[in-house]
């Protein structure tokens, strides 16, 4: 008998260490994998960061290290009031082809969340990450959990297979505005069956990709506002979370100019994509944008009335964590964007008491 | 302990038999925390703080790069003399303390010394 096709495994791919160019073998030992050490390469998403995407000093070992190194190297350093947990790998159940296993395991992450992570620290507050390739599902997950007061957005990968707005995802619209939740967008879900996130083709090398993460956002914040998203549910509040934020100014007028030429294209949109923006678009500071001249920066951010609609996250732990002691914003900004724009945002946070005495106008 | 000029303070770490080549030993005085390195039998300290962003720049590993190449091949080098920063991950020569992608970035060094045959002292 001649078999033709046996497959011979390795218990771990560090079996290739001593084969590999060495250049490469740092990226098998540290660098991001799609499993845990020892697994193999292969492309969940095409970007793999060369040396993991976590902090290197933030090393959990078990369930609940995650929990104690963020209190003690976050919540605690910080003085956090609030955290908004944004999940970890469960974003990226949006990469699936099956719709079904994608919402089962997103309602898991859900189910967990609640009881593991919202009862260890009164800072906590959880997103109910949902499955965009199915719709139905997502939405039916969004009435499931919508009325936890816990919970206070709904949350999607920005990778996608059609940008937000399009009528395929209203149902999720439907379910987030029934329940009273902001609909928010974290980078990723980049692989899959989702589209490629950059134009023109996927690039090439994690850092200049990582660069272009703004792409998927700006995507989305055209479509949500072109599909009239909120002429639909004027009440809604779309987040666009670790996508950059000085890209913002620069599309909006754009969109401005040619919605002026070509409104009847949308006879919905009543008006100026800009003015939507401002009422209904928040966006997250990290990684924020930290050119040697400030004044660069906050003159950019201006533009959006960036003292009221950006809103402060670190990303912790990851390698683009922004340290709250040295975000670059004007001095009186810095009580809005940390602290008023998320009361305004998420309904379900309760407010300090004396956070209606820090809405007087700021010392400058 | 003594005090010597500049009012610098010494302290001794170790043992260099307890600081082995391609190790590190993170150690806290007066305040401050400081990174000491054995590289390939030479001493060096950094302060953990990293003049990027202030991260823990010592806890970060010690590994070697690609250099520069004027193709698209990746060549190897600075074996255990690179430290990466635990928090974004920028590279630093350890001797020198330079970063790699711009020397005139450093991070904050001291001196060390193996005195009495064998003990690791850090001048700060």
């Amino acid at each position: 008998m001649i078999d033709c096709d046996v497959h011979n495994d390795w218990a771990t791919a560090e079996v290739l260490l001593p084969y590999l160019d060495p250049n490469f073998r740092d990226y098998i030992v540290r660098g991001e994998l799609p499993g845990p050490r020892g697994a193999f390469p292969h492309a969940h998403r095409p970007w793999l960061h060369p040396e993991d995407f976590r902090r290197h000093d933030i090393r959990p070992k078990t369930q609940d290290d995650h929990y104690t190194l963020m209190k003690e190297n976050l919540l605690d350093r910080y003085g956090h009031e609030v955290a908004i947990l944004t999940g970890e790998e469960a974003l990226e159940a949006s990469t699936l082809a099956n719709p079904h296993y994608a919402t089962a395991l997103v309602r898991a992450y859900n189910d967990w969340l609640v009881d593991y992570w919202l009862p260890k620290d009164k800072r906590f507050k959880g997103s109910i990450i949902v499955a965009a390739q199915d719709p139905a599902g997502a939405a039916s997950e969004i009435r499931r959990l919508g009325d936890h007061p816990d919970l206070v957005q709904v949350l999607l990968s920005s990778g996608s297979y059609r940008p937000f707005g399009d009528q395929l995802y209203h149902p999720i619209w439907e379910a987030a505005n029934e329940v009273g939740l902001p609909l928010a967008i974290h980078l990723g879900g980049q692989g899959g069956i989702n589209y490629n996130p950059i134009g023109c083709g996927p690039t090439t090398y994690y850092w200049e990709t990582h660069a272009l993460l703004c792409q998927p956002g700006m995507s989305h914040v055209a479509s949500v506002i072109a599909n009239g998203i909120f002429e639909k549910w004027p009440k809604m509040m779309f987040i666009v979370i670790e996508c950059g934020i000085a890209w913002l100014p620069g599309l909006l007028w754009r969109l401005d100019a040619n919605y002026k030429a070509l409104r009847k294209e949308t006879p919905w949109v009543k008006r100026l994509p800009s003015e939507y923006a401002r009422d209904h678009i928040r966006l997250s500071t990290q990684p924020m944008e930290n050119p040697a001249n400030k004044e660069h920066l906050w003159a950019i951010l201006d533009a959006i009335d960036g003292k009221n609609t950006l809103m402060f996250a670190s990303d912790y732990p990851h390698w683009d964590f922004d340290d709250p002691t040295r975000l670059p914003i004007p001095p009186d900004w810095r009580e809005h964007i940390f602290k008023l724009n998320a009361y305004q945002v998420y309904s379900r946070l309760q407010p300090k008491p004396d956070v209606t005495r820090s809405r007087e106008p700021l010392a400058a | 302990m003594k005090v010597g000029l500049k009012a610098m303070k010494t302290y001794v770490i170790c043992k260099t038999i307890d600081l082995p080549p391609g190790e590190r030993k993170i150690v806290e005085l007066d305040g401050k925390s400081v990174g000491v390195f054995n590289v390939e039998g030479e001493f060096y300290a950094l302060l953990n703080y990293c003049p990027h962003a202030g991260g823990a720049l010592c806890r970060g590993p010690v590994t070697g790069t690609a250099l520069p190449t004027n193709e698209f091949k990746y060549v190897y080098g600075r074996a255990g003399r690179v430290l990466r920063c635990a928090w974004h991950g920028w590279e630093f020569d350890i001797p020198t303390g330079e970063a790699l992608v711009d020397p005139k970035i450093k991070a904050k060094k001291y001196r060390v010394t193996v005195e009495n045959g064998d003990d690791v002292v850090l001048h700060v």
